[in-house]
């Protein structure tokens, strides 16, 4: 069963030059380092809705009432509404207005397959936010993404700094799965990956809540880890931070609110930072923990 | 097929079955005159033809057919499999059982254990009580669930908020004795994975007994498939368990294929098996990793999890999605991966190469091969006894693989790991299999065996990926739909079978039941035995060997 060939045989690989302490294992190549920050043209990241001179076939509402109906139900978390009429964008009134809400978008790219004239996937992830509210997009320019557009390794740097001004440790994660797909835990579990590597930034995953600074909470939160996810805040020690952690622990997602989910981790434990994405990539986990500490940073400051 | 047909009509006779048909290609469907005759029926099939019992399914179909039907749902077992040509079909026995105030249906328990499982769940969601079944403890809904309501009958409401009843707990199997104490844990627990609650009796260090229980995840997946159109619950399907997103929207596209009666182009199956293989290895990547990780050698671990990253940049290169999302369409594929054929040349080349010295610097490793030899053994009688299906079947010497028992996609055009092409490669797979422990070794080496194979694989089908012609997707399936039109769909996910059962509701862009059983839920049931007699620092590595879904299992 074990493809041994001659050669390995031969000179068994027990440790010394050849082992432990060598490269001998060639896994790891510079343009895999500096893949970090490089996110293929593809990637399915976020939604940006067209500049609304461009809606002209959503304008006078009232007679559209049906077309209106059928481009909310291409999606199927409900993240695309059409607002009223008299909003202000570049101070002209508008008649409507399409938003995509990125708290609920699972990024299936369906709006940009049914209305190519009205949405459009890019590649740059949706930024992480405070409150769910800034997640709201309804102009290509309104979302605030220039931070996320910082390196991986510059906001890791920063965020490091941070961590050692406030804690003057290390700052440490505690998990929570509570009812994800498991889609969210790989990604989070690429975080602890030699390319990524979050350790590096003073930040590490502990096994216990009552060690952790940070909750970062996944899923829908199911109607059975309910109890389990409000014991784990409390054991979790002030000041605490806890952080939404995908499409589902921000909204409920593509499970919504039914008898076995409660349709986002808010409706059990307040939530500081919200980080989209179905599920959201490493960047976007990191800039997440950025915004966490950065809050912490102002509770510490009100104390 | 056809000596199937007759073989169980002539041994079963008019006094059982009220009809037996061939349909959907490979499916018999066996109906019974009375739901009584279920547990003759059944133990024929697995005890005298040596079938094995894939899934149960229920439904609640008292609007039209006025009674609760179950689908015992069976394939030739793997005896049958391995000397002999594969036989691609699936036996359905179908059990009316009708409506009364306390519906019953025969327990299996006594002939084949690993129905348990499914007949508990049975009694959760739709209220039928498995008469003959000892283990009436709660399953899926946890034990605040109050008495008399059910999820899957049509009646409830999916957006019913069910009060919290009184707190009863859970009954565990208490061990009792001198020395002897319990160590719960999680459902929260230390690493970033799944939540779970395992309560272990030890006596010492050892395990005497474990006692799981899981569907903390549960989210009403199958319910919610029944309030979506077809085309959404595609999505519902890649999200039952996100790193099985293709295995699992690949099932369900093929129920619905098979419902429509449809061959999809060629260029979306290769395009198929090719995403279901790269999703295969970056798993496999990851738990052998985890497996390193484990057994407390960091170095081997960090090693795998690179190669890990390079597969999921690859699948992000192709797929748009780090985690192989939106791959598959009803009818084909979303994505054209022709132009990506080159690179998926090279680096299956390349990631082999590295993979081959990551692995033999492990097998090097005397403290590696300590901790993994005769650690988590489950026998081959118990792997059968419970149905187990996968990696965890195939380590214990049961020849089960859906890609070569059930082919689908492109799968029918290579050489999947076993079906030898000369009787020497046969019975040299045949011996090989009879010498696999069980243990965690040997899923291990399995592991490290099917992502050799998988690369191979995809250096294969990518190779022929050009000469096929561009349609991606058939166009048309949904119209092609009958109401309540049912099939069963199926894939080798890198856990095992995945097999999905589809009714298309009144209106044919419903659904009316969907059935969902990945690999993880025969799967669960054989780790109380793998850990007996281990001790409780063995766990982790025991669990990370079989590498189950908790979600997929959940729902």
């Amino acid at each position: 069963m074990p493809e041994m060939t001659s050669k390995d045989k031969k000179q068994p690989n027990r440790g010394g030059r050849d082992g432990i302490l060598s490269d001998h294992v060639e896994t790891i190549s510079a343009s895999l380092i500096n893949s970090r920050d490089l996110i293929m043209p593809n990637y399915r990241g976020r939604v940006v809705v067209a500049p609304v001179s461009k809606n002209d076939n959503l304008r006078n509402g009232s007679s559209n009432v049906e077309s209106q109906s059928a481009l909310k139900k291409t999606c199927v978390t409900e993240a695309i509404s059409i607002g009223r009429a008299g909003v202000m964008i570049s101070g002209e009134e508008q008649d409507s207005i399409l938003s995509v809400d990125n708290s609920k978008c699972i990024m299936c790219g369906r709006c940009q397959l049914s209305y190519p004239e009205l949405f459009k996937m890019e590649s740059q992830f949706a930024t992480p936010a405070r409150s769910k509210s800034e997640m709201i997009v309804n102009s290509p320019d309104a979302e605030p993404g220039d931070t996320s557009r910082k390196s991986y390794e510059k906001v890791g740097g920063d965020l490091r700094e941070k961590i050692k001004k406030i804690f003057g440790r290390s700052l440490a994660i505690r998990e929570v799965d509570a009812g994800s797909c498991n889609g969210c835990e790989v990604e989070i579990t690429a975080l602890n990956n030699a390319i990524y590597d979050i350790e590096r930034f003073g930040i590490h995953f502990v096994a216990s809540p009552r060690h952790a600074d940070v909750l970062m909470v996944t899923g829908p939160a199911s109607r059975n880890m309910e109890i389990a996810l409000e014991t784990t805040y409390k054991a979790t020690p002030d000041p605490k931070i806890v952080i939404a952690v995908g499409a589902c622990a921000c909204s409920g997602g593509i499970f919504g609110d039914t008898y076995a989910t409660t349709g986002g981790i808010d409706k059990v434990v307040p939530v500081d930072v919200y980080i989209p994405g179905c599920p959201p990539r490493p960047q976007a986990l990191l800039y997440g923990l950025f915004l966490a500490v950065d809050r912490l940073d102002g509770l510490n400051k009100n104390t | 097929m056809n000596d199937h047909l007759t073989l169980i009509s002539q041994q079963l006779g008019e006094r059982l079955v009220q009809s037996i048909h061939q349909e959907n290609q490979n499916e018999i469907h066996v109906i019974l005159r009375t739901p009584e005759d279920t547990g003759t029926v059944c133990s024929f099939l697995y005890q005298s033809l040596g079938y094995r019992l894939v899934t149960m399914v229920c439904s609640d179909e008292r609007e039209n057919e006025e009674c609760f039907v179950i689908r015992y749902v069976f394939e030739p077992g793997a005896e049958r499999q391995s000397e002999q040509e594969p036989q691609d079909i699936f036996v359905l026995v179908i059990a009316k059982i009708p409506q009364s105030a306390d519906p019953k249906f025969p327990s299996l328990v006594s002939v084949i254990p690993g129905a348990s499982v499914y007949e508990r769940e049975i009694r959760e969601m739709f209220g039928l009580i498995p008469v003959g079944n000892p283990d009436t403890r709660p399953l899926v809904l946890h034990e605040q669930w109050p008495e008399g309501a059910y999820p899957l009958r049509k009646e409830f409401d999916i957006k019913t908020k069910v009060a919290r009843d009184k707190v009863k707990h859970q009954n565990y199997l208490t061990v009792e004795g001198e020395g002897i104490c319990e160590i719960p844990v999680g459902p929260v627990h230390a690493g970033i994975i799944e939540p779970g609650h395992f309560r272990f009796s030890i006596m010492g260090e050892n395990i005497v007994n474990l006692e799981t229980r899981l569907f903390y995840t549960h989210k009403g997946v199958e319910k919610l498939a029944e309030s979506m159109t077809l085309e959404n619950a595609l999505l519902l399907s890649e999200r039952i368990s996100g790193d099985e997103a293709v295995a699992n929207s690949m099932a369900y596209c093929q129920a619905m294929e098979k419902i429509a009666n449809v061959r999809i182009p060629n260029k979306a199956m290769r395009t198929r098996s090719i995403c279901a293989e790269m999703e295969r290895i970056y798993n496999h990547l990851g738990t052998l990793a985890g497996i390193s990780t484990d057994l407390g050698f960091a170095y081997g671990s960090s090693r795998l999890n690179i190669l890990k990253e390079r597969m999921m940049q690859l699948n992000e290169k192709i797929a748009g999605s780090r985690i192989l999302f939106g791959v598959n369409k009803i009818g084909g594929v979303g994505i054209d991966i022709l132009r990506h054929a080159e690179e998926l040349q090279t680096s299956s080349i390349s990631i082999r190469k590295d993979f081959d010295k990551v692995i033999s610097m492990l097998r090097s490793k005397s403290s590696v091969i300590d901790r993994l030899r005769r650690t988590g053994i489950i026998t081959k009688k118990v792997a059968a006894d419970l149905q187990t299906v996968g990696i965890a079947a195939r380590c214990t010497g049961i020849d089960v693989d859906t890609r070569r028992d059930h082919p689908y996609a492109a799968y029918r055009e290579i050489t999947v790991s076993g079906r030898g092409e000369t009787p020497k490669q046969r019975m040299a797979h045949r011996v090989e299999m009879q010498q696999r422990q069980g243990d965690a070794m040997a899923r291990f080496d399995v592991r490290v065996v099917e992502t050799i194979d998988s690369l191979a694989i995809i250096q294969e089908l990518s190779a022929r990926l050009g000469k096929d012609d561009d349609t991606l997707v058939l166009p048309g399936i949904t119209e092609r739909l009958e109401p309540f039109g049912n099939a069963l769909g199926y894939a080798e996910s890198h856990r095992g079978q995945t097999l999905h059962w589809l009714m298309i509701g009144k209106d044919t862009n419903s659904i009316f039941r969907y059935k969902v059983r990945t690999a993880s839920f025969c799967n669960w049931p054989a780790i109380e035995n793998a850990v007996l007699n281990d001790i409780v620092p063995d766990f982790p590595l025991i669990n990370k060997s079989l590498d189950l879904s908790y979600s997929g299992n959940d729902l």
